[in-house]
């Protein structure tokens, strides 16, 4: 599992590593019962402060979304993979784009709508422009 | 007012300890009442300028400088009276590899080396010198920058000391064998519970690995913060402003760096958000963002910061 990490995101970095294995999960790139990556690889593959990875991982147990097995390592939970996750990630994104709008002056309700406008002018799957 | 930056670490058990460290080399003063504290099993980054005394300080852990006043303590030993206790549990990176051994050839002076530390790992260090491409046969004065930073690495880390302290390890690094640096900095303290203390200019560099921050400057410790505090509090604050505003009064001292553009402000401001922006909006300001700083971002503000009587 790769995961993109950057320093110049406003999140902490733990954040980060939550709201990617959110993502993978969304996504259905993993699934309940599959092992993350041990606190020591990840903390090896990104380059990271290992605390930090744990204090992930941590979070992410205590929010249902994985298990730690005794001796055997960090699991996706089946808990994790129903809606909540998908709202949760959502949420996230909206509260990110609002802070976006509010930094430009732009209104929640002008950016519904512009959110409505692009949506129609793009590929419902793909998202791409459509010509 | 001024804001009263943190510099108090000691609520855990501390590796490293310093009390009032003073230092003069004939009119520079190096160190002016440096309270050093490193939490155990911390990556403690220390930031500053040239000359701000970094090298100084950790030269004292290892009992190379004498202070004119002042204490240190590494695991409750003072490097003055227990030297070679101090040193066998250190693992250090000075500054300058220009300290001696130039005549040896690498491979000798790592097993010159080894010879002073009961706990060296000799296949860990084979590991090592293999990653790094230690090239055994040539001579350690011949070496670059990034080379002997290698070696000094490889010294370092294959006694599996409690302690490291890394003066500018990056230094003269490639970006490629940087990365492959952090990521073998990161394998170890996760094998090795580890206390780090890291010194550099280069503050991108680490910013992932620093989970404590000490942010020096004129030989004094303006700041110690854990990485969270520091992300939490210091904030870059978007704002419209009426003209010719000049802002709370209360945030006095606490605003750390200027910036406007238009009758946009960007202020960087050491504090809780919710009472910044407050402040701000009673005083008159439209804030439009309040966003945490990068590691060298935040060192900038905190570095550039101009002195007030």
């Amino acid at each position: 599992m790769q995961l993109a990490i950057n320093t110049a995101d406003p999140r902490p970095i733990y954040v980060q590593i939550m709201d990617e294995v959110r993502r993978a999960i969304v996504l259905g790139t993993l699934r309940p019962e599959d092992p993350l990556p041990s606190v020591r690889q990840l903390a090896s593959d990104l380059r990271v402060n290992p605390n930090t990875v744990a204090q992930a991982y941590r979070e992410l147990e205590r929010a249902g979304v994985a298990y730690v097995r005794r001796g055997q390592g960090t699991f996706v939970a089946a808990a994790g993979t129903n809606g909540t996750e998908r709202r949760a990630l959502a949420a996230g994104v909206a509260e990110r784009a609002l802070v976006e709008a509010h930094r430009n002056g732009v209104s929640a309700e002008e950016l519904i709508d512009a959110i409505r406008d692009a949506a129609r002018s793009r590929d419902p799957h793909t998202l791409a422009e459509q010509p | 007012m001024s804001p009263v930056l943190p510099t108090d670490l000691s609520t855990g058990s501390l590796a490293v300890r310093t009390q009032g460290l003073a230092k003069r080399f004939g009119r520079e003063t190096a160190l002016d009442g440096v309270n050093l504290q490193v939490p155990e099993g911390a990556v403690y980054v220390l930031v500053g300028p040239n000359g701000a005394g970094k090298s100084t300080t950790f030269k004292v852990l290892m009992d190379l400088v004498r202070t004119d006043e002042g204490t240190a303590e590494v695991f409750g030993l003072d490097p003055r009276v227990r030297g070679p206790e101090v040193r066998a549990q250190i693992g250090y990176v000075p500054e300058r590899h220009d300290w001696g051994y130039g005549w040896m050839r690498v491979g000798r002076l790592l097993q010159h080396h080894a010879t002073f530390y009961p706990t060296w790992d000799a296949e860990y260090a084979a590991r090592l010198a293999e990653v790094f491409g230690l090239k055994m046969d040539r001579k350690f004065g011949s070496l670059s920058k990034g080379q002997g930073r290698r070696v000094h690495l490889t010294m370092a880390l294959a006694h599996r000391p409690r302690l490291l302290v890394l003066d500018e390890p990056t230094d003269g690094l490639d970006p490629v064998m940087l990365d492959e640096t952090l990521g073998l900095l990161m394998d170890h303290i996760t094998e090795t519970p580890t206390t780090v203390v890291i010194s550099t200019h280069q503050v991108h560099d680490v910013d992932r690995l620093a989970d404590h921050v000490g942010v020096m400057r004129d030989g004094k410790l303006m700041m110690q913060v854990p990485r969270d505090e520091l992300h939490r509090k210091l904030r870059r604050y978007r704002a419209e402003v009426p003209d010719g505003w000049a802002g709370p009064a209360a945030l006095n001292g606490a605003v750390l760096r200027k910036g406007s553009f238009g009758r946009e402000i960007q202020w960087s401001i050491w504090g809780e958000e919710r009472e910044v922006v407050q402040q701000l909006t009673s005083a008159g300001a439209t804030v439009r963002d309040a966003a945490p700083l990068t590691l060298a971002d935040a060192a900038i503000a905190l570095l550039s910061r101009r002195e007030r009587a």
